[in-house]
């Protein structure tokens, strides 16, 4: 049986480097960074001071004051980015076809914002000890808008409700492989027939003291903190750890013969999706790239592709040491000399690190890559590891035709993504 | 091509093992006990399904890892051990060689519904935040001197899915769901589409989830979601859900890879269907719409007809909304050729996250019995469900095919539908 095919049509993103698709692009390009001292704490006393945030963000095209309340600030980035890609899909749900929409969000781990939990400490665990009959008449604690923030699918509650998305509907996580494995299943579910139309994203915001805290306590990101914009330096022999972003991203994807029916403008084919476990540690992926390897194959088979298709790689590239080593013995051990071709750049060089958000957001810059033939650059690298033997792009951004795209993701708990597209007049 | 089921595991209050548990809601007994966790003498709400004696090393074997996982994630590692070890598959992985015992891994796939995060784990926090004050600098110098260095792999909703990989070597297609308590029917219907499509050879999908902690169970009350003193699914006087804790799953494999392997066949993933509503959060329509949809397309899906289904197991959450809804939803599919229906949550609570998986082991368990449970908690039905082919005493069921319904916040609607070999 042939597959249905599926199109990327609209596209929206929030992203510490520009609050749309435009600012964030001619960053990207240019390879300026949104690493700065953190601002939404006082981050002082922390081992990491700085951060990638969003900057200036207030929701401009989504205002309903009631839906706004019950967000957190992962969710309002959401909200705009969500409604960013509908707009430029020029598509979207009606009550006579709701039932064939679908969603599919990769949502930030489930926390309470840090000001309620300040207020529950203060009330119910003064002395370190959660006192239970106290909690009994704590605020937040019996806040149901705080409980509904505070819920994994609130998420996805606020954009099925806000947009009138009635087909499958779902959030996934796996850590830092989240939001590509939620741009795979949409694309899974149009192929089943499920849904015709969906909406798939990604998004995120750790920057508060217990986020922020615990990727501290794992020494899991970068301490340059006098020099935030240098951070993040994915492939470089002095890169130190990652740097935490924040955002959303957000694509609409439509069965390919109905986005040409109606004369949609095509992005790219959204053509193969590959997913594996390494199996290996909670935490960092096998020095070979066994795991990494697989979930590429899988997709540039399920895309009907080989490596010689591939123009452009954006990959995970975290900026720790055993990431980008990882990452590049896969992509050497799956394109093989043709890695000495393919471009490659790891946009969390400017971006920073957007975890359940960076699949999706990369998502999106694959789909602008090939849309605008314009490769963005990997930014800070300035001393080549030579254990990271790749053909990155440094220096400026690269121009040309972009035929097919891989996007890696991989995640802590060893899940990893792969999302292959193809440009629309090559599908 | 054909999906079958060859190994299965469960746990919660009412047993360790799908047999067990069985047993245990068959003899019309609630599993349904005063929480012990903490004391809630001054609490407005008393009872839930705890997992009696739970003991961590009972759950998971391997001390080192009780350091970097939380209760959630014990149960879902005992739950998918004991389907995993039924099936085979490991075991025939390991009389493999080279290549082929690679490429076993390779097409071996881990889909897990997980409860996404809970309360106490913050609360790891509270003695650094009463050793710092009000002061963050002194909350970020004294960090690393107070809170355990794993404290963000303990909070990661994906740990089961993780170490399930680790523990098993198993590599392939993978996902964690955290919807809400439809994140475990949704895993075994996933795990049935990657098979379908392709993806692996073998999934093990899984549901867990323990949400009996105080802040929880206090927001489920304040919302209006908990029962004032027992979960009466469909009954006249019904006024609330309660939780339970524990977590289900069960190997889907391919017809090929069960037959090559000569592996024993407990019965087959005929269909599933998937609907939301979107009115929000906490909302759900009172005509049923989304579980209908659900239905109808899990019908469609696994190719029968009403009449050829033989028993429900109904979401029967105990709630005024869900319950009636549910009831309507099932009144238009199923009309005048209604199957004996029946639901599990009031003999040990709703377990959230896992709440479908255990139902559709539970299920499949009790078809293959030859039974329909009866819903011993029912005493008067709600005229609203009139039409419900419930019952306090056991049923028989009309064939070997069984629609497991499951339902969860924002909107979402699952629908299983499985056959017993």
């Amino acid at each position: 049986m042939k597959k249905r095919r599926v199109a990327v049509t609209g596209v929206g993103l929030v992203t510490p480097v520009g609050n749309d698709v435009e600012s964030t692009w001619s960053a990207l390009l240019a390879g300026s960074s949104g690493g700065a001292p953190i601002t939404l704490f006082d981050a002082s006393g922390f081992a990491t001071t700085i951060a990638a945030e969003v900057k200036d963000f207030e929701n401009t095209l989504v205002t309903d004051r009631k839906l706004l309340k019950l967000t957190n600030r992962s969710h309002r980035f959401a909200l705009e980015a969500a409604e960013q890609a509908l707009i430029d899909a020029g598509v979207r749900p009606t009550p006579g076809d709701a039932h064939r929409w679908g969603c599919a969000v990769g949502a930030g781990m489930m926390t309470t914002d840090f000001s309620d939990l300040v207020e529950t400490h203060k009330h119910a665990a003064n002395s370190g000890k959660i006192d239970t009959d106290l909690l009994l008449t704590d605020g937040p604690a019996n806040d149901p808008i705080v409980f509904c923030r505070g819920q994994a699918a609130e998420g996805l509650a606020l954009l099925t409700r806000r947009f009138g998305i009635h087909g499958y509907a779902t959030s996934v996580h796996t850590a830092c492989a989240s939001g590509g494995q939620a741009i795979g299943t949409g694309m899974k579910i149009i192929r089943r027939g499920y849904v015709d139309r969906v909406l798939v994203g990604g998004f995120d915001s750790m920057i508060s003291p217990i986020g922020i805290g615990g990727f501290c306590l794992l020494s899991a990101l970068s301490m340059d903190n006098d020099t935030p914009e240098r951070a993040s330096r994915p492939f470089d022999a002095t890169r130190n750890g990652f740097l935490l972003g924040e955002g959303a991203g957000f694509l609409v994807l439509e069965e390919w013969e109905l986005a040409r029916t109606r004369g949609a403008r095509i992005y790219a084919e959204l053509a193969g999706d590959g997913n594996s476990l390494s199996s290996y540690r909670i935490t960092d992926s096998p020095p070979d790239g066994d795991g990494p390897i697989q979930s590429m194959r899988q997709a540039l088979a399920d895309a009907g592709a080989t490596v010689e298709d591939i123009d452009y790689i954006n990959a995970h590239g975290t900026s720790t040491l055993m990431n980008d080593r990882s990452e590049t013995a896969a992509i050497r051990a799956v394109f093989g000399s043709e890695a000495d071709r393919v471009d490659v750049s790891s946009t969390k060089s400017s971006m920073g690190h957007l975890i359940a958000a960076a699949g999706a957001v990369e998502g999106v810059v694959c789909a602008l890559a090939i849309a605008r033939g314009e490769m963005p650059v990997n930014a800070n690298l300035r001393e080549r590891d030579t254990d990271c033997n790749l053909n990155l792009i440094t220096g400026e951004a690269r121009r040309g035709r972009v035929r097919m795209t891989l996007s890696n993701s991989f995640g802590f708990g060893g899940s990893n993504s792969c999302i292959v597209m193809r440009h629309p007049d090559l599908a | 091509m054909k999906v079958m089921i060859t190994g299965t595991g469960a746990v919660c209050a009412a047993g360790t093992n799908p047999a067990d548990i069985l047993a245990s809601v068959m003899s019309g007994q609630t599993s349904m006990h005063p929480i012990e966790q903490w004391d809630t003498t001054h609490w407005p709400t008393h009872v839930a399904g705890e997992i009696p004696n739970f003991n961590a090393r009972a759950m998971v074997d391997d001390r080192k890892l009780h350091k970097l996982i939380r209760r959630t994630d014990l149960v879902g590692l005992y739950a998918a051990g004991r389907a995993i070890d039924e099936s085979g598959i490991v075991a025939h992985r390991d009389t493999l060689e080279g290549v082929a015992r690679a490429a076993f891994s390779d097409r071996s796939g881990v889909i897990v519904g997980s409860g996404g995060g809970n309360f106490e784990n913050q609360y790891d926090y509270f003695p650094l935040m009463t050793e710092a004050g009000n002061d963050l600098v002194a909350f970020g110098r004294e960090l690393s001197n107070t809170v355990n260095p794993m404290w963000l792999l303990r909070t990661l909703p994906n740990n089961v899915l993780g170490h399930i990989g680790i523990k098993y070597g198993l590599k392939g297609t993978n996902a964690c769901i955290t919807n809400h308590s439809v994140g475990g029917l949704l895993a075994v219907i996933e795990a049935n589409e990657a098979l379908r499509a392709g993806e692996a050879d073998r999934v093990v999908a899984v549901g867990h989830e323990t949400p009996v902690e105080p802040q929880m169970v206090l927001y489920y009350h304040d919302v209006g979601l908990l029962a004032s003193e027992a979960l009466r699914p469909f009954d006249a006087r019904r006024d609330g859900s309660q939780f339970g804790e524990g977590a289900g799953a069960l190997v889907l494999e391919t017809e090929d890879s069960a037959r090559a392997r000569g592996a024993q066949v407990l019965g087959e993933v005929i269909g599933g269907g998937y609907a939301t509503e979107g009115e929000g959060l906490l909302a759900i329509r009172a005509d049923g719409d989304g579980p209908e949809r659900a239905i109808r397309q899990a019908l469609d899906d696994a190719r029968i007809r009403p009449a050829e289904v033989g028993m429900i197991v109904a979401h029967a959450n105990g709630t005024r909304a869900s319950d009636s809804s549910e009831a309507a939803a099932l009144l238009r599919v199923f009309g005048d050729e209604m199957p004996p229906v029946t639901g599990f949550k009031w003999a040990f609570g709703h377990l959230i996250a896992a709440a479908g998986v255990v139902e559709a082991v539970i299920g499949l368990a009790a078809l293959r019995a030859g039974v329909v449970p009866g819903i011993a908690a029912l005493r008067e039905l709600d005229p609203d469900c009139a039409g419900l082919a419930v019952s306090p005493s056991n049923q028989v069921p009309r064939g070997p095919v069984a629609l497991v319904l499951c339902r969860g916040f924002a909107g979402t609607n699952a629908a299983l539908v499985i056959r017993s070999t």
